[in-house]
């Protein structure tokens, strides 16, 4: 696809804009939630638990509130009242959460107390003073614990179990069969910023600056946990350093509430990296077994896609990794199923791509296998079993152009000519290489926002939704489409979101944000002109007067006749005349069902990746990484190629490098740290090219957006997984790869 | 969280201080003391009362030569180390230096930190070793020399008595055809605590190995020398003498979190072998 993808004369929609708050991030002038300092702020530090099950049995809160500078320790004895209790999930989309309800632990760095000092150096060291003593109970951590138990659901509302056409019957007739184990690592958040909150009572008001996917959602909570209006509570969210599902929900910050509360002064809280393995849900270890049946000629007759993963010994979330096997490849029968087991950990929760990720490697694994089983090329063997429709469902798509991204990817990456069998390319140092594919895919959602749009007499323009910026360019796209939707340069246009005190914009979770927020905004700008233009139509001193609603478009601050577009007037004339100041429109969007119901709705992609294998050491290298990905409309090509970069880093490091290991005595997270957490460093990262392969939808909204923030890990952990075999002939199974993963081979 | 903090302005003030109170923990750069202040909180362990901060000795920074040897204050950060305009047997110490953490750790690291941490994964240990280098200890009591093997006894243990700082590393002088060089092995390409590296410093006399000098380490409590294999070398031609296993088996790596210790046994030999055919390509040998 051209760079320009203009949605009409005048739009910047399609356009390379670049990043409008990318002046102020670099300059420092950017404020996160934690650069607010109101005036009296105290600094809050929390002391987390360093069992993973069992009880407090002391804290010396006498130490810590004695040492120079603590003003007051939070403990469950003085931990203000919550009008709820931290186990209610009443609002929608809730976890239970540890609010110091009591002596409890439950994992590993759950928050036992607060201290609340001066300086936050007097808080650290009130934390420490606290010197816990602890009675320990025995801990489970690892996916072989007892008790597993069939959940009824997974993920948000999945069916566990999903079943279409024969499976057995589809594997005894098959000619290939393959049966394979896949394993996949506990992984935990790491976002830049860590999760933090500035909180501030005036009374029953309370004002806060925190970093949330989901302003209204997280204001939901509040309000229900303090029995406080939602309006009261004012949330500024301007910038997030990074949420990837971790900050959609409440969190560990209302303990920053809760200490403002008790000491009456404005309170800042920020995790250190630490306690970023606690208590923001992480992504549960996965064990998948998978069995593929194949005809002599390379079609699927069975997929077989099993689950064990983990959820908290208290709640429930279970990675829905199966989902993935419903919508990709074409097979006669389909079952997906699962299983877990309950440990002394937090709750899983939303982690980019949740199941679609670690469910991606597996299948993706498996295909290669099956491909290399049935002697047929990895690219060919998918076109093979090619979906025309949802496997599971039967449903058409409402778009796929899935054919043009393998095409488009593998002309660029240069994929003919690969060698069948593994181990077969060296380059001129001697190291294997490989080259790999995995397919991308992952559902079209939406939620539900509203926006507000303003036509003023000056001619300018003023849109508000209450959207959230996550560093992936929503002030920029969402500016794009409000200046769409009201015909106005991007400039005559301000734009207001990030706060809570605007129209509900919903989540930025799910990659649906831009459709959803963004169908908000644009219905809104369209009412808005609407009204404007029936003030023309009916004005007999108006050029427009009698062209009706459907004559009449919005072109630069101007409304036109459709038939001739020298005859129109500016908004500010047509207001003025109508002695009116501004002109409002409200928009809303939300999932549609009879869409849903009637279609598939699913972004695509394909990867391809090269990698370098050292033959002795068993140093994998990813050198190279093509993705072409289909994904409806796209508002500004520079922020999509880099949420497509940013997933298939994400990729790359799902598959080589995060892992966060456990300490099965204890039930703690050993590398609790970005040293030893491995994430890529800019050496470990190759050439990355995403390309954007046209896709016009005309069904999945009114915007024909998919969205782009999650689909850039799937298909490429499996792609590098799948090259590392072609390079090696090595087949690993358990991720993320390590380096011994090949000695003797 | 420690409730002292000494900050003296002389090395004598120095040991003053030191000896009256043996149990301060001298403070360098930090980059070792800070992440191990934390792991010890996060696993409720005691943490160190007293700081002696060694960061206003001007004694500890310059690198100098004398008639026999190069002295490098125990101070000297991987920077200096990196950017100093040293003889070609440094090069093994240039090469680990580039490689100890990322800019801002190679800006306050020190080597003495390094060695007096003691770290088997300490990345400055085998090229010091290969370069024969002695440590400077210092006390009111007086000034002791030892050579590096013998100041580093095991995992975090060193010969410095409580009431000794490191002042400084001495390497001797060296004259001849030399080369010297690394190779580290992690699991990600930058910014990574070493699976296993190699240092080794040959002297070569006409096409031949006059004198090789070779380290690993990771692979043991403390980085080992290989001294049946530098004997092997003595008076051969590059590639004459194939590196055997048997030449390691002193080694003794063990399986932790970043790697398997049959793992490490093979990637030792593996890096010797190539650090070796690095430093005799044919570019290297005309003299
Ligand atoms: C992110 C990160 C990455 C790192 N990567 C690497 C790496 O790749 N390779 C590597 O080898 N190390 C690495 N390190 C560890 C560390 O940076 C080095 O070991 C560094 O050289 C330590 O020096 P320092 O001056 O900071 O020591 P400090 O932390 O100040 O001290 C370390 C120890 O030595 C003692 N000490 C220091 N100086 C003296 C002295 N003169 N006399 C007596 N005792 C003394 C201290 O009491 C302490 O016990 C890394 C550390 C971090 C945080």
């Amino acid at each position: 696809m051209s760079d320009v993808q203009r949605m009409r004369h005048g739009s910047s929609i399609g356009l390379p804009v670049t990043r409008r708050d990318g002046h102020d991030k670099v300059t420092g002038q950017a404020r996160f939630a934690a650069d607010n300092h109101p005036t009296g702020m105290l600094y809050a530090v929390l002391a987390t638990s360093r069992i993973a099950r069992g009880r407090v049995a002391f804290l010396d809160v006498a130490a810590a509130r004695a040492h120079v500078g603590v003003v007051e320790v939070m403990v469950p004895g003085n931990r203000p009242a919550l009008a709820i209790h931290p186990d209610d999930k009443s609002v929608p989309f809730s976890f239970k959460m540890d609010l110091l309800q009591d002596d409890r632990v439950r994992y590993a760095g759950q928050s036992i107390a607060v201290v609340i000092a001066e300086t936050l150096e007097a808080a650290t060291e009130g934390a420490a003073l606290l010197a816990p003593r602890y009675a320990a109970e025995a801990v489970e951590v690892t996916l072989d614990a007892p008790g597993a138990f069939v959940p009824e659901t997974v993920g948000v509302g999945a069916p566990a179990e999903q079943r279409h056409g024969d499976v057995e019957a589809g594997l005894d007739h098959a000619a290939h069969r393959i049966e394979t184990t896949y394993e996949t690592p506990l992984q935990f958040h790491n976002a830049m910023e860590p999760h933090g909150i500035v909180a501030a009572w005036d009374g029953d008001a309370l004002s806060i600056d925190m970093p949330t996917q989901g302003l209204a959602l997280t204001q939901m909570r509040i309000a229900a946990f303090f029995g406080i209006r939602m309006e009261d509570i004012h949330i500024r969210s301007p910038f997030i350093g990074g949420g990837f599902g971790s900050k959609l929900l409440a969190g560990p910050q209302v303990l920053g509430i809760l200490a403002a509360k008790l000491v009456g002064r404005p309170v800042k809280l920020v995790l250190t990296r630490a306690q970023m393995y606690g208590p923001v849900t992480h992504r549960s270890a996965t064990r998948q077994s998978l069995r593929l049946g194949a005809a002599a000629d390379g079609q699927l007759t069975a997929i077989d896609h099993h689950v064990r993963t983990a959820t908290s010994r208290h709640d429930d979330f279970l990675e829905p990794s199966g989902g993935i096997s419903h919508s990709l490849y074409a097979s006669p029968a389909i079952a997906t199923t699962a299983d877990a087991v309950r440990l002394d950990t937090g709750t899983p929760g939303f982690m980019r791509g949740p199941g679609e990720a670690s469910g991606s490697i597996a299948l993706e694994s498996a295909m290669d296998e099956m491909a290399a089983a049935c002697g047929i090329d990895p690219l060919e063997f998918r076109l093979r079993n090619y979906a025309e429709v949802e496997p599971i469902t039967g449903k058409p798509f409402s778009s796929k152009a899935l054919r043009d991204c393998y095409a488009q990817g593998a002309t660029t990456f240069g994929w003919a000519g690969r060698p069948l069998a593994p181990r077969q390319m060296r380059d001129a140092d001697g190291l294997l290489v490989g080259w790999g594919l995995g397919t991308a895919i992952f559902p079209a959602m939406m939620f539900q926002a509203e926006a507000r749009a303003v036509l003023r007499r000056d001619g300018t323009g003023l849109v508000e939704a209450g959207i959230h910026d996550m560093g992936q360019g929503a002030w920029t796209a969402f500016a794009q489409i409000a200046a769409d939707s009201l015909g106005l340069d991007i400039d005559q246009v301000e734009f207001r979101g990030g706060r809570s005190d605007l129209p509900n914009a919903g989540i930025a979770g799910g990659s649906g944000h831009t459709a959803t927020a963004g169908g908000a905004i644009h219905a809104a700008g369209g009412q808005a002109i609407a009204r404007l233009t029936e003030l023309a139509v009916a004005d007999p001193r108006s050029p427009l007067f009698g062209a009706g609603n459907v004559g009449v478009v919005a072109r630069d601050g101007r409304l036109v006749r459709w038939d001739d577009e020298s005859r129109g007037e500016t908004y500010g004339d047509i207001l003025a005349r109508a002695g009116l100041d501004m002109v409002e429109g409200q928009g809303s969007a939300a999932a549609d069902q009879a869409t849903a119901e009637q279609y598939s709705l699913h972004a695509h992609g394909a990867v391809f990746a090269e990698v370098k294998v050292d033959p002795e050491l068993g140093q994998v290298r990813v050198t190279r990484l093509v993705g072409a990905f289909a994904a409806g409309r796209i508002i500004n090509p520079r922020m999509v190629r880099s949420q497509y970069y940013g997933g298939m880093i994400w990729g790359l490091s799902f598959a080589l490098h995060e892992h966060a290991a456990m300490d099965v005595r204890t039930g703690r997270v050993m590398n609790a740290d970005l040293a030893e957490y491995r994430v890529p460093v800019n050496a470990d990262v190759p050439s990355v090219e995403a390309i954007l392969v046209e896709e016009e939808d005309p069904h999945v909204n009114a915007l024909g957006i998919k969205g782009v923030g999650e689909i850039g890990i799937t298909g490429t952990a499996g792609a590098i997984a799948n090259a590392v075999w072609h390079a090696t002939g090595v087949r690993v199974r358990k991720f993320p790869i390590a380096l011994e993963a090949f000695s003797g081979a | 969280m420690s409730t002292i903090w000494l900050q003296p302005k002389t090395l004598p003030e120095a040991l003053a201080m030191l000896a009256a109170d043996p149990a301060l923990t001298p403070f360098a750069g930090g980059t070792d003391l800070y992440p191990a202040q934390a792991a010890r909180f996060a696993w409720g362990e005691a943490l160190p009362e007293a700081i002696l901060d060694l960061g206003a000795l001007p004694e500890f920074w310059g690198i100098a030569a004398d008639a026999t040897q190069w002295r490098i204050g125990a101070g000297a950060t991987w920077a200096q180390l990196r950017d100093a305009a040293l003889p070609a047997e440094f090069d093994v110490l240039r090469a680990a230096s580039c490689q100890v953490g990322g800019a801002q750790i190679q800006n306050r690291g020190t080597i003495g930190g390094n060695l007096c941490n003691a770290s088997p994964a300490a990345d400055g240990v085998p090229p010091l070793l290969a370069l024969d280098a002695a440590v400077e200890l210092a006390s009111l009591r007086g000034t002791r020399t030892l050579p590096l093997g013998k100041f580093l006894l095991g995992n975090r243990q060193t010969e410095r008595a409580p009431d000794e700082l490191l002042t400084a590393v001495l390497v001797p002088h060296r004259a001849g055809d030399l080369r010297s060089g690394f190779e580290k092995l992690g699991a990600r390409h930058y910014l990574v605590i070493s699976i296993v590296m190699v240092a080794a410093m040959v002297r070569m006399e006409a096409g031949r190995i006059a004198e090789a000098a070779i380290a690993v380490g990771a692979c043991s409590a403390v980085a080992q020398r290989l001294p049946a294999l530098e004997a092997a070398l003595r008076g051969s031609r590059p590639g004459e003498v194939a590196v055997t296993p048997g030449q390691l088996d002193h080694l003794a790596p063990i399986d932790d979190a970043r790697a398997t210790g049959a793992y490490r046994r093979e990637a030792a030999l593996v890096l010797v072998r190539r650090l070796l055919a690095r430093l005799a390509l044919p570019e290297a040998l005309v003299a």
